[in-house]
C-alpha cells in the first residue's frame, strides 16, 4: 500500500533584506571578508573542527568555497563574488567588501529600490568610462619594454596575501619567478594571435623559498632513485616520443554486469601481456624513443623496452597530458590496436634533475610555450596559500597583456574614484537627472552611498586603528596612527600614498576621509615622468577591478531588488 | 558553519602555541629527559624523549595543535634535527609577543619588526661559520689502515670473540679491504699525502693559498666562508708562526672561528654528548668514505656521506656493547634454514631482486583484477591434483634452478609457501628489503630488478654476493623463535648498516632515532661544509646583536620596509620606530629563555633565575666589549666547550669543542617565528563542518553563525 504525503507549502517571506537575521549576518560575512583585506589583513583558520586539516589563509577564493551559508541573499553574494574569482583570480574580496557596502548604505537611506538600482548603474557606468578613458587620473599603461611595472604588479599581488609567509627577499624572488615564467609563455614568433602556453606549479614542499625555481619545459617527478642507466642513449637532434592516455597496465577491461568464461589453460593476462608486448615491438621499430603513460606501463613491457633503449615513464597523470602533447607534439593514443606514426611527437632532450629531495625527469622542448615552476614553502599551509597567490599573479600578467594597463593600488584608485564621482554629481547633475527621472536629493543621497561604500572599502585596508585621509588634489589614499596630536604637520605625520605615487612633501592638503569636504576635481592624467620615476608602487590588475567593481554594483542591485524569499519546503 | 574570533581580548591561538610548546621543554639541549605519555583509557604508556615523538602521541586536534605539528614534521622530515628548537622558541616567542600585545603594539609593528630582526640575526652569525676544511685528508692514505683498526677494535665487538666461527673470515676480509684501499690509493699517480696534518707546514701553505689582498674582514665573510682568508688564532692545529704572520699582515684584525679540519674532532663537537652513536656514525661515514676511494680509485669527485646508503639495523636483547657498523647489508633470518645458511656461507651467490611480493596473487600496482571471469574446464581430461599455488612454486623454483640463483631479495612480502620450498632446494629468500638496499645490490652485483620472477633474464641475475653471519650464536628477540643475523655483501657495495642493540627494547626505538639524528647532523655539516660554533654561541650571538640593535637608534630617513610593511605605504612606519626596542626584546627574550632552558637542563645552574644572571652579565660584557662576535670567540677559546659551561677546566687540550649545524638551525628558527607569526595573524576561526550543534552545547559563547 502506497501512501501519499500532502506537499508542505512553500515559506515565502517579503523584504528580506529588512530582517534582523540577514543584517546580522550580512554584517558577519562583511566582517571576515573585510578583515583579510589588504597586506596586513588577518588570517582565518579554516578547518572542521574534527582534526582535519587547517588552512590558513585570506583569499576570497579558499575562504568562501569553504564558507557554508544558509540565507538565500549571502548565497547570491558568494556566488557571484566566487564566479568573478574564476574569471579574474584576483580583486574577490574587494568585490565582496564592496557590495557589502553598498547594500549596508543603500539600505539605510530607506529609498525606493527601483530608483536606487536605477542610480548604482548610473554611477557605476561613470565609473567605467571614466576608468576606460584616457583622461583617467588612477591608470597607467604599461609599458612592455621594461618589467618595472610587471613586477611592482606581481609584487603587489604578493605582499596583499600574508599568509605566504614572505620576507621581502622572497617576495623580489618570487615575483621574479613568476615574470619570467610568465615570460616563457609567450611565443617567439607570434603572428596575429597570441596563444599563449602555461606553467605548470610543481610542489616542493619544504624546501627554503628561494629554492624555487623556473625552468622550460616539463618536469616529471621519478617515482623513485633508479636513474642513471635508463636514460636513452640515442642522442639524436630530438627523441621521438609516444604519449599514451590509455593504461598499459595489462589488466582487463571491465566485463560490466555480464562475465567471461574461459576454458582452463587459457590466461587472459598472458593474452592481454602478449598484445601488450607487439605494442612494445611495433615501437621498437617505429625507433620510438621515451614512451610515456599518463597510467601505469607493465613492468615486462618497461622491461622489453628497457632492453630495447626505449626509456619508459609511466604514471604521468592526467594534469600533465595536455601540456605533454603540446610540447611534444603528440596525438594521446588512446587504444591499444594500432598506432599510427602520426601520433609521435619528439622532444630536444631529457635529463634527470634533483630537487630538494626529489628526482624529476626534465623534458625539454624544441620549440613550446611551456615552463614549470617549482615552488617551495617552509609549511604545507603556507604553500597552498603561495601556489594560489603565484598563480593569481601568474593569471593577472595575462590580464594585462590583454589590456595594456594597470591600475594604482593601495586604496588610492576606489579614493580617486570617489572624489571623482563627488565631482561630478555635485557640478553636472543635469544630465544624470534627466537620464534617470530622478530628483536632486535622491541623486545626492545615493551618490554618498555610493562613495562612502568605495570610501570604507579603503578602509577595510587598515587593520591597526589607524585613520584614512585623503589629499585634495590627486584624491589619493592615505593612513595616520589614529590618535595623531595635530593638524598642521601632516606632512612630517604621513609619509607615502597608498599606492606609493605621491610624497608628503608635495605641496598637499588632507583631509580624512570620514569628514565631509568640499568636492573638487581630482587631478586627471597621471604625469608620466611621476610614473617613470617611483619604484616600488603598488599596482592593481585593471580588468579584474574593473569586473569587480561591476560585479558588486549589479549584485547588490540584485540584492536590494529582492522583494519575496520563497523557499520549497520539501 | 560556526566562526569563532580568537583574539578578543587575550590571543587564544598564542596562548594554545605557548602551551603545547612547554610540554616539550626538557628535551631541549644535550641532556634530555624521558617523558611517560600514558593513555588514561587504555592504560597504555610509551617512553618518549624527543620533540618529534612526543607530539606524535599527543592530542593535537585543535587547530593551533594542527599548524604546530605541522610545522614539527615539516622540519624533521626536511632535516630530522631541530625540531626541539623549534617547539621551544615557538613556545617562548608566542608569549613574548603576547607580551607586546598586552604592550598595545600594533599587530603588523610585531609582524615586520620581528621577521626583520630574524633576518639581521640570520646574517649576524655569519660570523660565527667554521669552515670545514679536507675533513678527509686525515683518513687519507697511510692513515685507512690505523683508523680501520681502531674502528675494528672500539666498533666491532664480535671481532674480537675468538671462539666465534664465522667472524675470522669477516675480519680478514675488513683487512683485505683496507690493504687494497691503500694500493689503490698509492697507484693512483697522486702522491699520497703526508700524514701530518696537523703540522704547522702544512697549514701556512693551505692559508697562502686561500689568503687574498685583504680586505674588509666582514665582507669577504659574507661573501664566501670556504675560501675566504682565516685569521686563525685559536686552534690546536695552527702553528704560533701562522698566527704571528696574519695577525702582522693585519693588524688588529677580529678574531674568527678556527675552522675544523678533522672528521673525528668535528663528530665529537656535534655529537652534543652522544658520543656512542655518533660513534658509530662516525664509523659509517668512515666505512663509505673507504669505499668511494676502493672504488673511484682516484679522487676526483669530491667525496659526499651518503646518508640514504646508511640503514640501521635494531637488535634488542644484545647488550649495548655490541652495537657496530658493518659494510653490507644486515638481516635476521629464522633459524630453521641454519644448515642451508652453513652451506650457503663459503660461495659467491647469485642474487635476483624482486620489487613487488614473491606471492601467486601479486600483481604490480596500477593493475585491476577483474571480476567476472570464471574458468571453466573444456574437456575432461585429468585434473591437475596440485593447486595453482603450488604450481606457482614450482616455476618460481624452475626459474632459480634455471639461472643458478641463491639469493632472492623482495621488496614485498613472500609467502612461507616458497620459503620453506627454497631452504629445501638451498636457496634464500629475504623478504621486505627496503628500496635503497635493493638499489644498493643492483649496483653493487650488476642484477636488475624486476616485478616478476618470470622477468628473469640472464642479464638480470646479479652475482659476487658473499654471506657470513654476524654472530655465530641464534638471536633470542623474546617471541621464542630463535633467529640469526646475516651480513649480505659484494665487493664494493655503497651500503653501510648500522646495528644497533640494547638491553631494554622500549628503548630501542629512541636509540635508533638519536643515532638518526646524530647522523643528520654530521651529514648536514659535510654537505654544507662549515658549521656553526655551538653550545650557545650562536644565540648568544643574537642575543647581544638585537641589544644593540635596540639601542642603536633608526636613522631619520632609513625606513624599514621589510615582512608584511614591505610596500604598504601605511603610517606603520613611525610606530615601528617607537616599537622596535620592544619588538626586538620580545625576539630577545626567546634566545634569553633557550639559553637559560638548556643550561637548567644540563644542571650546569640549579635554578633558571642563576642562569639568568649569568647569561645577563656575559650579555653586559659582551656588549661593553664593542664587537660581540670577537668577545664570543675570545670567551669561546677561553673555556672551549660552550660559552655557558663556566669555565670549570682550564685544560684546553682535553675538552672537545662543541658544534651546530648551520641550515636546519636557522631553518628551525625560521619556521618557529613563521608559525607564530601565522597564529598572531589569525583572528577568526572557521569550523566548516556543518554539524555545529556540538559546539553550541559546548561553548556556544563566542560563536557566531552564519
Amino acid at each position: 500500500m502506497s501512501r501519499l504525503e500532502a506537499k508542505k507549502p512553500s515559506l515565502c517571506k517579503s523584504e528580506p533584506l529588512t530582517s534582523e537575521r540577514v543584517r546580522t549576518t550580512l554584517s558577519a560575512l562583511k566582517g571576515i571578508v573585510a578583515s583579510c583585506y589588504g597586506p596586513s589583513g588577518r588570517l582565518k583558520q579554516l578547518h572542521n573542527g574534527l582534526g582535519g586539516s587547517v588552512c590558513t589563509t585570506s583569499q576570497s577564493s579558499t575562504l568562501l568555497a569553504n564558507l557554508s551559508v544558509s540565507h538565500p541573499i549571502l548565497k547570491i553574494l558568494t556566488t557571484s563574488v566566487q564566479n568573478h574569482v574564476s574569471c579574474f583570480s584576483d580583486c574577490g574580496l574587494f568585490a565582496a567588501i564592496l557590495c557589502c557596502n553598498l547594500i549596508e548604505n543603500v539600505q539605510r537611506l530607506g529609498l525606493t529600490p527601483a530608483t536606487a538600482i536605477k542610480l548604482n548603474k548610473h554611477l557605476l557606468s561613470l565609473c567605467t568610462s571614466y576608468l576606460k578613458s584616457e583622461i583617467c587620473g588612477c591608470r597607467i599603461p604599461v609599458d612592455f619594454s621594461s618589467t618595472q611595472i610587471l613586477l611592482c604588479l606581481v609584487r603587489s599581488v604578493l605582499t596583499s596575501k600574508p599568509a605566504c609567509m614572505l620576507t621581502r627577499k622572497e617576495v623580489d624572488h618570487i615575483s621574479t619567478l613568476i615574470l619570467r615564467a610568465f615570460l616563457l609563455t609567450i611565443p617567439e614568433n607570434a603572428g596575429d594571435h597570441i596563444i599563449l602556453g602555461n606553467s605548470i606549479i610543481v610542489p616542493l614542499k619544504g624546501q627554503r623559498v628561494v629554492d624555487s625555481t623556473v625552468l622550460p619545459g616539463i618536469l616529471i617527478e621519478m617515482p623513485e632513485v633508479r636513474l642513471m642507466k635508463i636514460l636513452p642513449v640515442k642522442k639524436s637532434d630530438s627523441l621521438k616520443v609516444a604519449l599514451f592516455r590509455v593504461s598499459l597496465s595489462g589488466d582487463l577491461s571491465d566485463t560490466g554486469e555480464g562475465s567471461v568464461v574461459v576454458n582452463f589453460g587459457v590466461s587472459l593476462e598472458n593474452a592481454v601481456l602478449d598484445q601488450l608486448l607487439n605494442l612494445g615491438r611495433q615501437l621498437v621499430s617505429d625507433h620510438v624513443n621515451l614512451v610515456l603513460c599518463q597510467k601505469v606501463i607493465h613492468p615486462s613491457l618497461k622491461q622489453f623496452l628497457g632492453e630495447h633503449r626505449v626509456l619508459a615513464i609511466d604514471r604521468v597523470g592526467a594534469a600533465l597530458m595536455e601540456p605533454l602533447s603540446k610540447v611534444t607534439g603528440t596525438h594521446p593514443i588512446g587504444s591499444l590496436g594500432s598506432v599510427s606514426p602520426s601520433s609521435y611527437g619528439s622532444v630536444k632532450d631529457l635529463c634527470t634533475e634533483k630537487f630538494g629531495f626529489k628526482w624529476f625527469f626534465h623534458l625539454i622542448p624544441n620549440e613550446a610555450t611551456v615552463c614549470s615552476l617549482l615552488l617551495c614553502n617552509r609549511n604545507g599551509t603556507a604553500w597552498d596559500e603561495l601556489k594560489l597567490t603565484c598563480q593569481t599573479a601568474l593569471h593577472v600578467l595575462q590580464l594585462t597583456i590583454k589590456e595594456p594597463c594597470v591600475l594604482l593600488g593601495g586604496g588610492c584608485t576606489e579614493t580617486h574614484l570617489a572624489a571623482y564621482i563627488r565631482h561630478k554629481t555635485f557640478n553636472d547633475p543635469e544630465s544624470i537627472l534627466k537620464d534617470c527621472g530622478c530628483t536632486p536629493t535622491e541623486l545626492q543621497l545615493i551618490a554618498e552611498a555610493f562613495c562612502s561604500a568605495l570610501e570604507s572599502l579603503t578602509g577595510s585596508l587598515e587593520h591597526d586603528g589607524g585613520e584614512i585621509l585623503t589629499d585634495m588634489k590627486y584624491g589619493h589614499f592615505w593612513s595616520v596612527q589614529a590618535d595623531s596630536p595635530s593638524v598642521g604637520n601632516w606632512p612630517d605625520l604621513l609619509t607615502r600614498c597608498g599606492c606609493g605615487l605621491y610624497n608628503s612633501r608635495e605641496e598637499l592638503s588632507w583631509s580624512f576621509l570620514k569628514t565631509a569636504r568640499h568636492p573638487f576635481a581630482p587631478l586627471p592624467c597621471l604625469p608620466h615622468e611621476a610614473v617613470g620615476s617611483a619604484n616600488n608602487l603598488t599596482l592593481d590588475c585593471f580588468t579584474a577591478k574593473l569586473s569587480g567593481l561591476q560585479v558588486a554594483v549589479e549584485t547588490a542591485n540584485l540584492i536590494l531588488d529582492l522583494s519575496y524569499v520563497i523557499e520549497d519546503k520539501n | 558553519m560556526a566562526l569563532r574570533v580568537i583574539n578578543k581580548k587575550r590571543h587564544l591561538g598564542l596562548q594554545q602555541l605557548s602551551a603545547f610548546a612547554d610540554t616539550g621543554r626538557t628535551f631541549l639541549g644535550p641532556v634530555k629527559s624521558s617523558k611517560f605519555v600514558i593513555d588514561e583509557e587504555s592504560h597504555e604508556s610509551v617512553v618518549v624523549s624527543s620533540t618529534v615523538r612526543l607530539l606524535e602521541s599527543l592530542d593535537l586536534s585543535s587547530a593551533v595543535g594542527q599548524l604546530l605539528s605541522e610545522a614539527v614534521q615539516a622540519q624533521h622530515n626536511a632535516y630530522r634535527t631541530g625540531a626541539s628548537t623549534l617547539l621551544f622558541l615557538a613556545g617562548a616567542w608566542s608569549r613574548a609577543v603576547e607580551e607586546c600585545l598586552h604592550l598595545g603594539v600594533p599587530m603588523s609593528v610585531i609582524v615586520s619588526g620581528m621577521s626583520e630582526g630574524l633576518d639581521s640575526c640570520i646574517e649576524e652569525v655569519a660570523s660565527l661559520h667554521v669552515p670545514l676544511h679536507d675533513v678527509f685528508d686525515r683518513i687519507d692514505g697511510t692513515q685507512v689502515f690505523s683508523e680501520l683498526e681502531s674502528l675494528n677494535a672500539s666498533l666491532c665487538p664480535f671481532l674480537q670473540v675468538p671462539s666465534d666461527t664465522g667472524s675470522i673470515p669477516k675480519e680478514r676480509d675488513l683487512k683485505d679491504a683496507a690493504s687494497q684501499a691503500l694500493t689503490t690509493s698509492s697507484l693512483s699517480g697522486r702522491p699520497v699525502k703526508s700524514a701530518k696534518p696537523s703540522g704547522p707546514q702544512a697549514t701556512v701553505d693551505a692559508d697562502k693559498n686561500t689568503s687574498q689582498t685583504p680586505q674588509t674582514l666582514r665582507n669577504s665573510l659574507l661573501a664566501d666562508s670556504r675560501c675566504r682568508q682565516s685569521v686563525v688564532t685559536h686552534s690546536r692545529h695552527c702553528s704560533r708562526e701562522a698566527r704571528a704572520e696574519r695577525t702582522s699582515k693585519h693588524g688588529a684584525a677580529a678574531p674568527q672561528p678556527c675552522r675544523c679540519s678533522d672528521l673525528g674532532e668535528l663528530a665529537v663537537g656535534l655529537s652534543h654528548g652522544d658520543h656512542s652513536n655518533m660513534r658509530l656514525v662516525e664509523g659509517a661515514v668512515r666505512l663509505q668514505h673507504q669505499n668511494t676511494r676502493v672504488c673511484q680509485g682516484s679522487w676526483t669527485v669530491p667525496f659526499t656521506f651518503d646518508i640514504s646508503r646508511v640503514f640501521t639495523r635494531c637488535l634488542p636483547g644484545l647488550p649495548e656493547t655490541f652495537s657496530c657498523v658493518c659494510p653490507g647489508y644486515v638481516t635476521v633470518v629464522s633459524m630453521f634454514s641454519a644448515t642451508m645458511l652453513e652451506d650457503l656461507q663459503n660461495q659467491p651467490l647469485r642474487v635476483v631482486l624482486i620489487e613487488g611480493d614473491l606471492t601467486e596473487r601479486y600483481r604490480h600496482l596500477g593493475f585491476n583484477k577483474p571480476a567476472n571471469v570464471p574458468t571453466v574446464l573444456g574437456s575432461m581430461r585429468k585434473l591437475h591434483q596440485d593447486s595453482s599455488d603450488e604450481l606457482w612454486a614450482n616455476s618460481v623454483l624452475q626459474v632459480l634452478i634455471k639461472f643458478n640463483v641463491n639469493l632472492v631479495l623482495v621488496q614485498g612480502a613472500v609467502s612461507e609457501h616458497i620459503i620453506g620450498k627454497c631452504v629445501h632446494a638451498k636457496r634464500l629468500v629475504i623478504g621486505a628489503v627496503s628500496g635503497r638496499v635493493m638499489q644498493a645490490f643492483a649496483e653493487a652485483s650488476g642484477a636488475v630488478q624486476v616485478s616478476y620472477i618470470t622477468q628473469v633474464r640472464e642479464n638480470s641475475v646479479g652475482s659476487g654476493v658473499s654471506m657470513t653471519f654476524w654472530r655465530s650464536s641464534p638471536l633470542d628477540v623474546g617471541d621464542g623463535i630463535s633467529r640469526m643475523a646475516i651480513l649480505l655483501k659484494t665487493e664494493g657495495i655503497n651500503l653501510v648498516t648500522v646495528v644497533l642493540t640494547g638491553p631494554v627494547t622500549a628503548q630501542m626505538q629512541a636509540k635508533e632515532d638519536r643515532f638518526w639524528t646524530c647522523a643528520y647532523r654530521l651529514h648536514y655539516a659535510l654537505k654544507e661544509q662549515k658549521v656553526f660554533l655551538g653550545g650557545g654561541a650562536v644565540e648568544f650571538l643574537c642575543l647581544s646583536h638585537l641589544q644593540i640593535l635596540r639601542e642603536q637608534p633608526l636613522k631619520k630617513g632609513d625606513r624599514i620596509c621589510s615582512g608584511g610593511l614591505h610596500n604598504t605605504s601605511s603610517w606603520l612606519a613611525s610606530p615601528l620606530a617607537l616599537y622596535r626596542p620592544t619588538v626586538l626584546k620580545c625576539l630577545a627574550d626567546g634566545w634569553h629563555k633557550y639559553l637559560s632552558t638548556v643550561s637548567c637542563n644540563t644542571a650546569n645552574y640549579s635554578s633558571e633565575f642563576e642562569a639568568r644572571t649569568f647569561i645577563q652579565h656575559h650579555l653586559q660584557n659582551a656588549i661593553d666589549s664593542g664587537s660581540p662576535s670577537s668577545y664570543i670567540l675570545n670567551e669561546y677559546s677561553k673555556l672551549n666547550s660552550g660559552v655557558f659551561n663556566s669555565g670549570i677546566s682550564n685544560k684546553l687540550e682535553q675538552i672537545p669543542r662543541v658544534y651546530d649545524i648551520v641550515t636546519p638551525k636557522i631553518e628551525a628558527w625560521r619556521r618557529a617565528l613563521d608559525l607564530v607569526l601565522l597564529v598572531l595573524q589569525t583572528d577568526s576561526e572557521i569550523i566548516t563542518e556543518p554539524g555545529h550543534t556540538q559546539i553550541k552545547s559546548q561553548e556556544s559563547e563566542g560563536f557566531l553563525f552564519l
